[in-house]
């Protein structure tokens, strides 16, 4: 049973409820398996996607919210994976923007099934990761990463980076630097020392 | 003077006091129309605002009303304090001011309305509908009915491109006439063509190998517009080489390809900058030296990428071939004798041998290899264009000479010298330096100085090889590699890339031979006492050779032209004691020829845009007469008043431009009395006159669709009502409550109270704040740290057009915006906003593949989704489509607060940051800083937060507890070497 519990969680769940959707057939780069969930695709311990072709919601304008009524607050990430299959799309769309964003709903929009099935298939790939890709390339050169680093501190600019480089030798000594060290700086003013200093003394937690 | 045609204009549009557009056509000088047009202007109709206007425009019209101070326009711009702006409003001046100024004071009040005479909008043809200028236009109507609004454009093309693009504008600007003043209208043919200048047409023949390029460059640009049309993304009736000709191809095809640009495939991009490309080698073509031209066709094989489509075309393989031919071949050594030149190449004929020797590089001479080897020889094309610009310079000279000695008895000198200045005008500063240079120097040493700079660059691109070369510089190695790698009697063709390869080696022999000689002279410059004896001595005899040749060149000179001596520049100090040994008188002649010009001529020097010339005479031959005229370069690029300013009696067109000959014509409207010879210079056949000629069809046909469009618009008599108080919005409204969810607001008109929304300054660079203040809803503008728009205290919004949704996806820019907006807002938004007439998708499913690819903008989205759960995402088919969701999303949601909205992000003086949910329990900026230390990741960040206190403490940590912390050797290595990295020292 074990490994039906790792395969589980390897794999997207699908609500029975979605059975025949030709979507499924998209799903091709991750497992899935039917399974009683109250959503439609369970994609990981804290995401859950909705499917709704903006055709149905035409027919069905309130199929929506009670759907998302249904999954109460059990998921960190409900998505509603929102299928364009309409030419006149202002309207629909219009609705189930609000509906989805007054319900806590991060609403995807797919202009086809196969870009369903991506969006699916992508979510339970990238559950675990980091956000580097999207982060922007950094140069990664100690004087770029210095820099992108020290200018966390609001005022601090590149010249300021310089001088503290140049006067304290080394990342660690200008952590370490007193206030007056600080204060010695060419081009750093009371308020920067400040913000620098308790950057780095104030405790990470306020409040223990 | 003001010019007839510009006063029937201006009388035409002070007939409506409601305003107008005047559309007119390129070069018939706006900047003096609208400088005469201001000049009607008086304080106590209230203040005058001039928008959008262009920094060259702003300067002319600047400059044509210095005479008149009182009136002269200042500048509105964000330095001031929002009290010296509401008194400067007030004052009943005219200014400049831009539209994002202006419409951030309108929205928040500090503009008396009451006190505005009205709009003047210029470069109207950069408006679009939903502009900030309509926007500033409808909120001054409907504060001020009585402000006039006057638009101008000098563009027409532009006016036509896009469906009753004047109509739209029109409408939006709230302006009912339109003005159209073609050059082919009545009044201002007539007045032009009263007193014509003297034209002269110069077709100048291309060489062979020009015409060959040309040809090539069409075909395989016709090629490629052949593939553009496979696309089927591109409207084929637009897809024609001559609209390839011109800079607004690229725009035409941006308009139509930019909303779908994400879609695009490879090959159809490639195809829009192969384009691009193809187009400026035919620019390049009549404008470049010919080295130039082989250089920048060497850049581009550099640099293009292997998918360039157009390098592989057929026709490709010839510009390259007949680039190289107008510089430089190869020939046997010992084989065919090729002292016969043929007939277009001025050039002459030089082998390589080893040299070491400094004199060998005058022009001309040439020397024998010693080996029966692969010859270079140079043959360095002229452009024909130079000879021709010489002819005519001289002409006008011999002209000048003939009217001087028979009118000398009785015009006055003085006179004289006010008319004498002939103008010479090119594209840009580049060809108007290297024009310079060849009427001083002579067109042979300006090519060789190309060449040899080419072959340098060459030397450059090797390092490696020529780092060897500096060790012997007498022995080349690249020349033993030459020796050694031809065989005495090669095989004819027998292998190309054999052949490539000595030519190859031949150039960079030849190009290490000028560095050598190169580097002797720099270091006989740089330090002379460490030179030894003998080598000064060489260095001295190559400086006499210098000024034999110089003088030799001097005496030709005077063979072609008496009047022609050479001028001497600072730059050049070995060559001035040349000068200094002819007839000393020179030089005085030459300084009281200036004295007569200094004031202008010392006025545009310091702008930069000027190179000046001073032709002196030889005084040796005529020491009694009077200093000849001067030339003078002028950029069309830089476009300034030129010809107001210099007055000159004759023009040399060297680059043809329609603007430019219209501006012509109206300067000798001005100066009827005024003798004026205007030289054309074209290369017969070329896409140059092809251009030139096509220029003035579309602005023909330009303004024969308006015209047409003119008698068929629909423009409602009453504009002004159509936009006082509130008509306009309260209609939007209506149209908005019933398309808005019912639910809630149960049908009940939302009306009643104004929305408000906070916008970030910077987005009035966009449409949307117009679109959502035409809907009805007040715009508070201010400037926002976190997000782009502040539709309630909840819900906070980051605006991307589809562009910008891809490149801040890949700057990082979106995540961090998202970081913040995620911080501080409850209901954080990203709208991502379609355009409305292009498709609704960002890929057809075809293009999707068969993997989850990180670059694709689906795992991008899906990651931003997966580590901002909280996100919002909102699909925007349109600007309006916008404009209704905000409405409906703000339908049960309170009133943004301004004074908040402003301090959110912004920290306060304790370091903590107002409305931030963590900030009450950490230190946020140590905490982004931990993040963002290398071997610290989204994993073991809270652990390292949990096991140490401050950062001033973590600094202290030994490897072995930061192992422990980060859960991991290798993570804590790399931090702690980052910490301890000595920092690179100062120079």
């Amino acid at each position: 049973s074990s490994t039906q519990a790792t395969q589980s969680r390897n794999a997207i769940l699908v609500s029975h409820r979605q059975k025949g959707n030709p979507l499924l057939k998209h799903i091709r780069n991750v497992r899935w398996a039917f399974a009683d969930v109250v959503c439609d695709y369970l994609i990981g311990q804290n995401s859950c996607a909705l499917y709704l072709s903006l055709r149905y919601h035409l027919l069905h304008p309130d199929y929506l919210y009670y759907r998302i009524r249904e999954l109460q607050k059990n998921f960190k990430l409900r998505i509603v994976l929102c299928h364009v299959d309409v030419e006149d799309v202002v309207k629909p769309l219009l609705e189930v923007t609000k509906t989805a964003l007054l319900h806590d709903c991060t609403l995807l929009c797919a202009w086809s099934l196969e870009e369903c099935g991506r969006y699916l298939e992508t979510i339970k790939v990238y559950e675990n990761k980091p956000a580097d890709l999207i982060q922007g390339q950094m140069d990664t050169d100690y004087i770029s990463r210095l820099t992108h680093a020290l200018t966390t501190v609001r005022h601090v600019n590149k010249t300021d980076v310089v001088t503290l480089g140049s006067t304290f030798g080394s990342l660690s000594h200008i952590m370490d630097a007193s206030m007056e060290d600080l204060a010695r700086c060419p081009g750093i003013g009371e308020r920067k020392v400040k913000r620098l200093y308790d950057t780095f003394h104030d405790p990470f937690k306020r409040v223990v | 003077m003001v010019l007839e045609f510009h006063q029937h204009v201006i009388a035409e549009l002070l007939e409506e006091p409601a305003g107008g557009l005047v559309i007119l056509s390129s070069g018939l000088s706006l900047p003096k129309l609208i400088s005469s047009l201001l000049l009607l202007h008086s304080p106590s109709q209230g203040t005058l605002l001039l928008l959008s206007s262009s920094p060259s425009l702003k300067s002319q019209i600047t400059h044509h009303l210095t005479p008149h101070a009182p009136l002269l326009p200042s500048e509105i711009t964000a330095e001031l304090t929002a009290n010296q702006r509401h008194s400067l409003y007030s004052s009943g001046q005219i200014f400049f001011v831009t539209p994002r100024i202006l419409i951030v004071d309108l929205l928040t009040h500090k503009i008396p309305t009451s006190n505005l005479a009205g709009l003047i909008i210029l470069n109207t043809h950069t408006l679009s509908e939903n502009s900030t200028e309509t926007f500033i236009c409808r909120i001054v109507k409907s504060f001020n009915r009585k402000a006039y609004i006057r638009a101008f454009s000098d563009k027409p093309t532009a006016m036509v491109s896009g469906f009753a693009k004047t109509e739209r504008i029109m409408k939006s600007l709230f302006v009912r006439k339109l003005h159209l003043w073609p050059r082919f209208q009545v009044n201002v043919s007539e007045e032009l063509e009263r007193n014509p200048p003297v034209v002269v047409d110069i077709r100048v023949p291309m060489t062979k190998y020009m015409a060959g390029i040309q040809k090539a460059i069409l075909e395989v640009m016709d090629a490629c517009l052949k593939e553009m049309r496979k696309t089927n993304k591109v409207d084929v009736e637009d897809l024609t080489v001559e609209n390839g000709l011109f800079k607004s191809f690229d725009e035409i095809l941006r308009r139509q390809l930019d909303p779908i640009w994400h879609m695009l495939g490879k090959k159809t991009k490639q195809l829009v900058s192969d384009l691009k490309t193809l187009r400026k080698l035919l620019d390049y073509l009549v404008r470049y030296d010919a080295v130039s031209y082989l250089k920048y066709l060497n850049t581009l094989r550099v640099s293009e990428s292997f998918r360039s489509v157009w390098i592989f075309a057929e026709s490709s393989y010839k510009i390259f071939d007949y680039a190289k031919k107008r510089v430089y071949r190869f020939t046997r050594a010992g084989g065919v004798k090729l002292n016969e030149q043929s007939k277009s190449i001025t050039g002459k004929k030089r082998k390589l041998k080893r040299v070491d020797n400094n004199g060998d590089e005058d022009g001309g001479s040439s020397s024998t290899s010693t080996d029966g080897g692969v010859v270079l020889e140079e043959i360095l094309e002229e452009a024909p264009k130079w000879k021709v610009l010489r002819e005519v310079l001289e002409e006008i000279e011999e002209e000048r000479q003939r009217q001087a000695s028979s009118r000398k008895e009785f015009l006055l000198e003085g006179e004289e010298n006010d008319h004498s200045i002939v103008l010479v005008a090119c594209k840009d500063e580049c060809s108007c330096m290297q024009l310079e240079d060849c009427i001083r120097n002579g067109s042979q040493k300006v090519m060789r100085e190309e060449w040899e700079k080419y072959l340098l660059s060459k030397v450059e691109l090797r390092g490696v090889q020529t780092s060897s070369k500096k060790k012997k510089p007498k022995e080349p190695k690249g020349y033993g590699i030459l020796d050694g790698a031809v065989p005495v009697t090669p095989a004819q063709n027998s292998e190309a890339s054999s052949v490539s390869k000595q030519e190859h080696d031949a150039l960079l022999a030849a190009a290490s031979e000028i560095r050598n000689r190169g580097k002797v002279d720099d270091v006989a410059g740089d330090n002379p006492e460490t030179y030894d004896g003998s080598k000064g001595h060489g260095k001295a005899r190559g400086k006499g050779r210098n000024k034999k040749r110089a003088a030799s060149v001097q005496h030709s000179g005077n063979k072609d032209n008496k009047n022609y001596n050479k001028a001497e520049t600072k730059d050049e100090p070995e060559i001035a004691p040349s000068g200094n040994e002819g007839p000393a008188d020179d030089i005085h002649s030459g300084a009281v020829g200036c004295s007569s010009e200094g004031m202008p001529e010392s006025a545009f020097v310091e702008n930069g845009v000027l190179w000046k010339h001073n032709q002196k005479m030889d005084a040796t031959q005529l020491k009694d007469s009077k200093p000849l005229p001067h030339v003078h370069f002028y950029a069309l690029e830089s476009d300034q008043p030129i010809l107001d300013v210099l007055k000159p009696s004759a023009i040399v067109v060297y680059h043809p431009d329609v603007r430019f000959v219209r501006e012509i014509e109206v300067y000798k409207a001005e100066n009827p009395s005024m003798k004026l010879k205007v030289y054309f210079l074209f290369y017969e056949e070329s896409t140059e006159v092809q251009k030139f000629e096509a220029s003035i069809r579309r602005e023909n046909g330009a303004f024969e669709s308006l015209i047409r469009q003119k008698s068929l618009m629909m423009i409602p008599i009453d504009q002004d009502g159509h936009c006082l108080g509130f008509n306009s919005s309260s209609e939007a409204q209506a149209t908005s409550s019933q398309n808005a969810v019912t639910r809630k607001a149960g049908g009940r008109k939302e009306a009643e109270k104004e929305m408000q929304v906070i916008v970030d300054m910077r987005e009035f660079m966009s449409s949307l704040p117009n679109v959502l203040h035409q809907r009805g809803m007040r715009i508070i503008p201010v400037i926002l740290e976190v997000g782009d728009y502040i539709l309630s205290p909840l819900i906070c919004v980051e605006r991307k057009s589809i562009q910008d949704l891809f490149t801040s996806f890949t700057s990082g820019r979106l995540y961090h915006q998202v970081e913040t907006m995620v911080r501080y807002y409850r209901i954080p938004v990203l709208l991502i906003e379609f355009s409305q007439d292009k498709s609704f998708s960002f890929q057809s499913a075809s293009d999707i593949g068969d993997d989850v690819t990180p670059n694709n903008i689906i795992s991008k989205l899906s990651l931003l989704v997966l580590h901002f759960p909280r996100l919002r995402i909102i699909w925007s088919r349109s600007l309006h489509a916008t404009a209704e969701i905000f409405s409906s999303l703000k339908a049960n949601q309170d009133e943004p607060d301004e004074a908040k909205a402003i301090r959110v992000g912004v920290p306060s003086e304790e370091g903590i940051v107002e409305n931030d949910v963590r900030a009450e329990n950490y230190n946020t900026s140590a905490v982004e800083f931990l993040r963002r230390l290398p071997g610290v990741t989204d994993s073991n960040y809270r652990s390292i937060m949990d096991g140490c206190n401050s950062l001033a403490e973590l600094a202290l940590l030994p490897v072995e507890r930061l192992a422990e912390l980060m859960g991991g050797q290798k993570a804590a290595q790399t931090l702690r070497d980052f910490l301890d990295a000595k920092y690179p020292t100062l120079l």
